[in-house]
């Protein structure tokens, strides 16, 4: 019977030399996309996103900072008309996928280094060190995020990087919650006391045992806390507290509903960033979907 | 039945115990935020003004609120402040920030406690009925709506309701509270009128999680043993749905509303903007548009405090609607 279970708990190194070569293989692929459509549906998105977002300068039919003749409706030479300084809004909302892009990942990455610390460390040692850890993250989720993160926003000066580090730092509970429960599953499975047993240090058994096994749960979260952050981001530039100088599909929005883009019906100024937004999410919201366990999502958010 | 025995007080406590930490931390924190950030509190009071005032006048102000003392002084002054309700002046309406707030929180919770029950009594029906019937099409349909709803800014959605429903169709109003010169019952009707297309939105915002959990929860549940059990004592299975399943979801339901209560109010200072509403919402925004800082924090302090009230009502129902919780806790 030991025997047995020790075997469950290998790794099954013939498996996963096949699992790397299937990657290349195109057949394979396709099998593997067939598996789980609506993961790859959310890849694809998200690699057509990042590549518009780098070669914003060269599709761009206009400079998005010159200006010309204001409040135009769509037309040939401006796909989405332009806005109050007559600024080409296609060209605009390419660039601004480049802002809301990379704020998202930023404050995604913090977000996740606090959550994933704090989690992993409540979740591996008793004692106080959980209470306190636990008690703290229970404090932080009782704090409003939106109006705190406005606060903190409006006193630090109006740019991307205080954005991004506001929103990284308030934005970790959930994830600390999620990986302390996942972690707390883990350190009671068998080959960790056995670890423990063979006389391995903590750290050693946090980095190479534990976290290897909530990894796929840190993915799954790195997702969505991207996707929370870009809905945030969104917000807080919706009430113009965004960056002047680097525009992002929050912030568009917030000058169409200032400017007079929103009272006068000027659909295509408010509508795109928005949808743009609202797509972005989605495919990162999918990438955490697998085939027949989309409640594992539910766990997550 | 909740006997109020030593358990249950011993989690009570526990929880207040709790609370009162949270509190102590959201208010030192609401006093050390101005003082830590760059600019000196004083010019971040007046905003604009202070550049072009006299130096010796901005020290005289300093003085005069205490900006000169030493840091604990300050705290016990501000403590001892807070809990006269005092909570200054707003720079750009020469009001007293307590005044401002009263007036429109009634406006703000208006709209945000119809929504929380509105929303979650839609997501409890519509997250059942997906979780029983999961797989079938009008599952998946609804799945993919409420997830599409999920991810969609709210503002956006907002935006796009109006300009459909009231610019259009012309069958709401385009904002505010009431038309004005109307009173008893066709004014409470008007507000009515008013608030419905802000609180449907919000309601179906709150909806979209609650429906993602609650129809998860029950797809575990009917997983369990004990449901097996019932189906085989050869009960009806709408006797199951409603004793067994539904009976085992609400705790977490309730839990659930609770944490909500934060996201809707979030939720609805962006709803209140959108349908120009004079709730907390646009007073914040106008707050950080005037750079008003007294306001933003008196702000925050209120709706902090409403969150935590609405969390521990919460905690309290927790234990009535699942009585084995005031135990389990106490184990720990």
């Amino acid at each position: 019977m030991p025997r047995i279970q020790s075997r469950l708990y290998m790794p099954n190194v013939e498996n996963m030399s096949e699992k790397w070569s299937s990657s290349l293989d195109i057949g394979k692929f396709r099998k593997r996309v067939c598996a789980s459509p609506i993961k790859f549906t959310g890849i694809a998105i998200l690699v057509v996103l990042v590549f518009i977002a780098i070669t914003a300068p060269l599709i761009a039919p206009h400079d998005p900072e010159k200006t010309g003749i204001p409040y135009q409706s769509p037309s040939a030479d401006h796909l989405l008309g332009t806005n109050d300084l007559g600024q080409d809004i296609f060209s605009e909302l390419l660039y601004a996928s480049r802002t809301s892009l990379v704020v998202g990942f930023l404050a995604a990455i913090i977000s996740i280094v606090i959550g994933v610390s704090v989690g992993l460390m409540a979740g591996y040692y008793k004692g106080w060190i959980r209470e306190l850890l636990m008690g703290m993250t229970d404090v932080f989720l009782l704090i409003p995020g939106l109006p705190l993160m406005i606060i903190l926003a409006a006193y630090l000066s109006p740019s991307m990087w205080n954005i991004i580090l506001v929103i990284g730092l308030l934005w970790w509970c959930s994830t600390a919650r999620v990986v302390q429960s996942r972690v707390l599953q883990v350190r009671e499975m068998q080959f960790i006391e056995s670890t423990r047993a063979l006389g391995y240090s903590d750290s050693y058994i946090l980095h190479k045992h534990v976290l290897a096994n909530t990894k796929e749960v840190i993915y799954a979260k790195f997702s969505l806390a991207v996707a929370s952050a870009m809905l945030a981001e969104a917000s807080l530039s919706f009430l113009g507290l965004g960056d002047p100088l680097n525009i992002s599909w929050g912030e568009m929005i917030h000058f169409a509903f200032t400017r007079g883009g929103f009272a006068n019906d000027m659909w295509w100024w408010y509508l795109p960033p928005g949808l743009m937004i609202c797509i972005t999410v989605l495919a990162f919201v999918l990438i955490t979907m697998e085939s027949r366990k989309d409640s594992r999502l539910v766990e997550l958010i | 039945m909740l006997r109020p025995n030593s358990k249950t007080t011993l989690y009570i406590s526990n929880k207040v115990f709790r609370y009162a930490i949270t509190i102590f931390i959201i208010l030192t924190l609401n006093f050390f935020i101005p003082r830590m950030m760059p600019g000196d509190p004083m010019t971040n009071m007046l905003g604009e003004g202070a550049r072009w005032m006299d130096k010796a006048y901005l020290d005289e102000l300093r003085a005069e609120y205490g900006l000169d003392r030493p840091l604990h002084e300050q705290y016990l002054t501000y403590l001892s402040s807070l809990a006269r309700f005092d909570l200054g002046y707003s720079i750009n309406k020469s009001l007293k920030v307590k005044d401002l707030l009263m007036e429109r929180i009634f406006w703000t919770l208006l709209l945000v406690f119809p929504s929380v029950i509105i929303g979650g009594a839609v997501a409890l029906i519509l997250g059942s009925f997906a979780g029983f019937r999961q797989g079938s099409m009008m599952d998946r349909l609804m799945t993919s709506l409420l997830l599409l709803l999920y991810s969609s800014p709210s503002f956006l959605f907002a935006m796009i309701m109006v300009s459909i429903f009231s610019f259009h169709l012309g069958w709401f109003p385009l904002g505010n509270f009431a038309s004005g010169k109307m009173h008893g019952a066709s004014y409470v009707l008007d507000v009515a009128w008013h608030l419905f297309l802000p609180i449907a939105i919000l309601s179906l915002f709150e909806a979209t999680y609650t429906y993602l959990v609650i129809r998860n929860s029950i797809t575990q549940i009917l997983g369990e043993y004990f449901i097996f059990v019932a189906r085989a004592k050869g009960l009806s299975n709408r006797v199951i749905e409603l004793q067994h399943v539904i009976r085992n979801v609400l705790p977490q339901f309730i839990s659930i509303m609770a944490l909500n209560f934060g996201f809707m109010v979030s939720g609805a200072l962006i709803i209140e903007i959108v349908f120009s509403l004079n709730g907390m919402g646009t007073l914040i925004y106008d707050a950080v548009i005037s750079r008003d800082y007294p306001v933003m924090q008196g702000a925050f302090l209120v709706l902090t405090f409403f969150l935590i009230a609405a969390n521990f009502a919460a905690d309290l129902l927790y234990g009535i609607a699942d009585p084995r919780i005031a135990d389990a806790k106490d184990s720990i």
